[in-house]
């Protein structure tokens, strides 16, 4: 008990020096805070987000990994073999419906859905949004229109792992999407698209009922209840009726405006939602009617039947179920070629590099100034106990133990070290979330500089306002993910920019142990020295 | 019967021998006083006897005992209160907090030290304002006799003073004197080192020390 009463008499005593030593500990001890709260704030931020993120993957045809196989055959100064690419890409055909089903049996799927994309051309004075003047779109309805090349085209039958997008075939005016059911609608579920006249086709319907856009429904005068006529764009003659039951605006479509150049289906405005089921009865209808014909020039044969591009949808609630799934996949069968990708799991990622930059420096940073402040405080015992060296003698020749002696300087650390460490836990808790949300701008400044010159180094230059629903462009990671499109799910740049609280808890508990692990470190070599007097030698140095 | 016994002590720093089979006894009641000339090795015989050197060779018996079986910690703290001719006081703390500092070391129990504290001020002539001055403050005398206090505070058994009234004049010299030959009334062993020989005169028992010659 004396001890530490002797302990804080003796801090009292020497307040210059102890302020001294408080002051270099305060100044550790901030700068750990601050490492510490960096650390903690990327690890909850990082928490946080994968708590709440809901995971929608695809299974996707890895063209990545064919392209880096096929690149890795070739010899010094060949060209990439561009036949044995397509051939290989024409021989790949996309998972059937079954096959996706099957792998949605998988135990940690949450969820389940698919759609099936097909083009269509309007008639009957039906036609498709276009700023385009009347002579263009009678250009893109015509089914004369000039062949597209031939490597464009390679992709036919592969159903919607090429860059085309939309099956093979003849581009129609309106993209035509079925559903398989309404956890499939995203953008309603997510609110961006609501039905503002009408409802919805009901669920799994098999009739031809649809939603249109309203800027369609405006454009051809169309309302609840009316019917339009929709035909193959390869085969003029086969029509079909769909009945309107609702006109949806999707606000998130607002943004995009018009379509590219001829590619009027992919403006927002031009797609027709319908159910799975009466789409694919559509595409079936089609197949049966179907002509082949031969192309003079290439030689190729095409059908005059709607390709049906089938995407297919899992989503989990956790990333651990993501990733117990794209193993379980491979064991149920899936072939080396096809990837599980989700891009919520890479925007995730991507998200989170300023703040795991930041977390990362921090950790160094954390290490110099431990490893410094361990060192200064060693020092400043060694001074403290060597300065205090004739107390020492006249302590133990009073009777004290070395060991006691030993315990109220290690008090004395302790007092000083704690009582800095909370004066600078403190500060740092009020001064840790400006300063790494001022640390984090400067990073993700750097950041997005960074993904910016990687960007131009490849030729892509600014991303497009419209990337949202840039449907034809090529993905930039080599991925493809189709529901992208319409998910609305291009997160590239969507950095955590900012943390809400970084001192927490663990926090404290850490600079506690900071504190404790640095005080006894320096109580150490108090120890040894104090251990090494004799007073005897001490108190007749004096005389 | 001796409290303290000592029985062919040699010490030497080293090389040099400074004290060589010295075999004195010390009966409790009674004062004592070391004499020697300067060097002659009165401060190192103290300093075995308070048990912060050991001896190189002899023994030392407390109540008939080694002290190297009892704790020389405890056999400090609490059997024997030295007067250090450097004082060797805690110069930061004041003379109050000096003494109770020592009762607290020696774990004294079941009376208030502060009050016990200043009592034994007063009987060394310090007022309650210089006991609560610190050390450092405080003249060489006055020091001495915080050092005396200190040494009486945890009531022990054997005083050993070095030179007690070195640096005190005639009249502080006879008071100081007085609490000693009091307490020696009172049962202790009190023994002084010193070369003045009014203070052998006063005591019971003189022995001296030679200095050894290479
Ligand atoms: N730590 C030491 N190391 C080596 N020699 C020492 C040490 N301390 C004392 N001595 C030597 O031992 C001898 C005795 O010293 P001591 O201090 O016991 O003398 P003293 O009789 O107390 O003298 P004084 O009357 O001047 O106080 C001296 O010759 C001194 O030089
Ligand atoms: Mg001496």
């Amino acid at each position: 008990m004396y001890i530490i009463k002797n302990a804080l008499k003796c801090i009292g005593r020497s307040k210059g020096r102890n302020i001294l030593i408080g002051v270099i500990v305060f100044v550790i001890a901030l700068s750990a805070c601050l490492g510490l709260s960096i650390r903690q704030a990327a690890e909850s931020a990082r928490e946080e987000t994968l708590k709440d993120l809901k995971i929608t993957a695809n299974i996707s045809f890895d063209r990545n990994a064919m392209m880096s196989e096929i690149g890795a055959q070739r010899e010094e100064g060949q060209k990439f073999d561009r036949e044995q690419f397509s051939e290989k890409m024409g021989k790949m055909s996309g998972l059937t419906l079954e096959e996706y089903k099957k792998y949605a049996t998988a135990e940690t799927v949450k969820d389940f859905y698919y759609t099936v994309t097909t083009s269509l051309n309007g008639s009957d004075g039906f036609s498709s949004v276009t700023t385009e003047t009347g002579e263009n779109e009678s250009t893109a309805n015509n089914s004369a229109a000039p062949e597209m090349p031939a490597e464009t085209r390679g992709n036919k039958g592969v159903g919607g792992f090429g860059r085309g997008g939309i099956g093979g075939g003849m581009q129609g005016d309106f993209s035509v999407i079925g559903y398989s059911g309404e956890n499939a609608m995203t953008t309603f579920l997510e609110g961006t698209a609501t039905i503002n006249k009408g409802s919805v086709f009901s669920e799994g319907t098999e009739n031809y009922d649809c939603i249109i856009p309203s800027e369609l429904a405006e454009f051809n005068s169309l309302s609840v209840g009316d019917s339009v006529k929709i035909t193959n764009p390869n085969k003029e003659d086969e029509a079909y009726t769909l009945k309107i039951v609702g006109i949806y605006t999707d606000s998130s479509a607002n943004e995009s405006g018009t379509g590219f150049m001829g590619m009027t289906a992919s403006d927002p405005a031009n797609q027709i939602y319908m159910s799975y089921n009466a789409l694919s009865k559509i595409i079936a209808a089609s197949e049966k009617n179907a002509t082949t014909e031969s192309n003079e020039t290439t030689g190729r044969e095409s059908s005059t039947k709607l390709n049906g591009q089938l995407n297919a949808a899992y989503v989990f609630s956790n990333v651990e179920d993501y990733e117990q799934f794209a193993n379980d996949v491979i064991e149920m069968g899936l072939n080396e070629n096809y990837t599980v990708s989700s891009s919520d799991i890479e925007a995730f990622e991507n998200s989170l590099i300023p703040l795991n930059t930041l977390s990362r420096l921090a950790g160094y940073f954390l290490i110099v100034i431990l490893l410094i402040g361990a060192i200064i405080l060693i020092v400043l015992n060694i001074f403290n106990v060597r300065e205090r060296k004739y107390e020492i003698g006249v302590l133990t020749a009073m009777g004290m133990k070395k060991f006691k002696v030993a315990l109220q300087f290690l008090t004395e650390i302790f007092v000083i070290t704690l009582a800095a460490v909370i004066l600078g836990a403190g500060i740092g808790a009020v001064v840790s979330v400006p300063v790494t949300n001022a640390l984090l701008e400067n990073q993700v400044a750097a950041q997005s500089d960074r993904s910016e010159r990687i960007e131009q180094g490849f030729g892509r230059g600014q991303k497009p306002d419209s990337a949202k629903t840039e449907m034809q462009s090529p993905p930039e990671d080599g991925s493809f993910n189709p529901f992208g499109a319409f998910m609305g799910t291009n997160n590239q740049n969507a950095y955590v920019t900012e943390i809400s609280s970084a001192m927490n808890f663990t926090v404290l508990l850490q600079m506690l142990l900071i504190g404790i692990l640095l005080t006894l470190i320096a109580g150490a070599v108090s120890m040894l020295f104090i251990m090494r007097y004799e007073p005897l030698k001490i108190l007749a140095n004096r005389d | 019967m001796a409290i303290l016994k000592l029985d062919n002590i040699c010490f030497s720093y080293g090389e040099t021998e400074v004290l060589k089979d010295i075999s004195f006894e010390f009966e409790s009641g009674k004062m004592y006083c070391i004499t020697g000339k300067s060097g002659a090795g009165k401060t190192t015989l103290l300093s075995v006897l308070s048990g912060l050197a050991k001896p190189t060779s002899g023994d030392i018996l407390y109540d008939n005992k080694n002290i190297k079986k009892i704790d020389r910690y405890r056999f400090r703290s609490k059997y024997i209160g030295v007067i250090f001719q450097s004082y060797n006081l805690i110069t930061k703390f004041t003379a109050l907090e000096n003494v109770v500092l020592s009762m607290e070391i020696a774990g004294v129990k079941g009376i208030k030290k502060k009050k016990k504290a200043l009592e034994l001020l007063q009987s060394v002539e310090l007022d309650e304002k210089e006991a609560n001055r610190r050390v450092l403050h405080l003249s060489g005398g006055q020091q001495q006799r915080v050092a005396i206090a200190r040494a009486l505070s945890y009531d022990p058994e054997i005083i050993l003073a070095d030179e007690p009234t070195g640096n005190l004049d005639g009249e502080t010299q006879n008071e100081i004197m007085n609490i000693f030959k009091a307490l020696a009334e009172k049962g202790k062993c009190v023994i002084l080192v010193s070369h003045s020989p009014s203070i052998a005169n006063c005591c019971d028992v003189n022995y001296e020390l030679k200095k050894i010659n290479a």
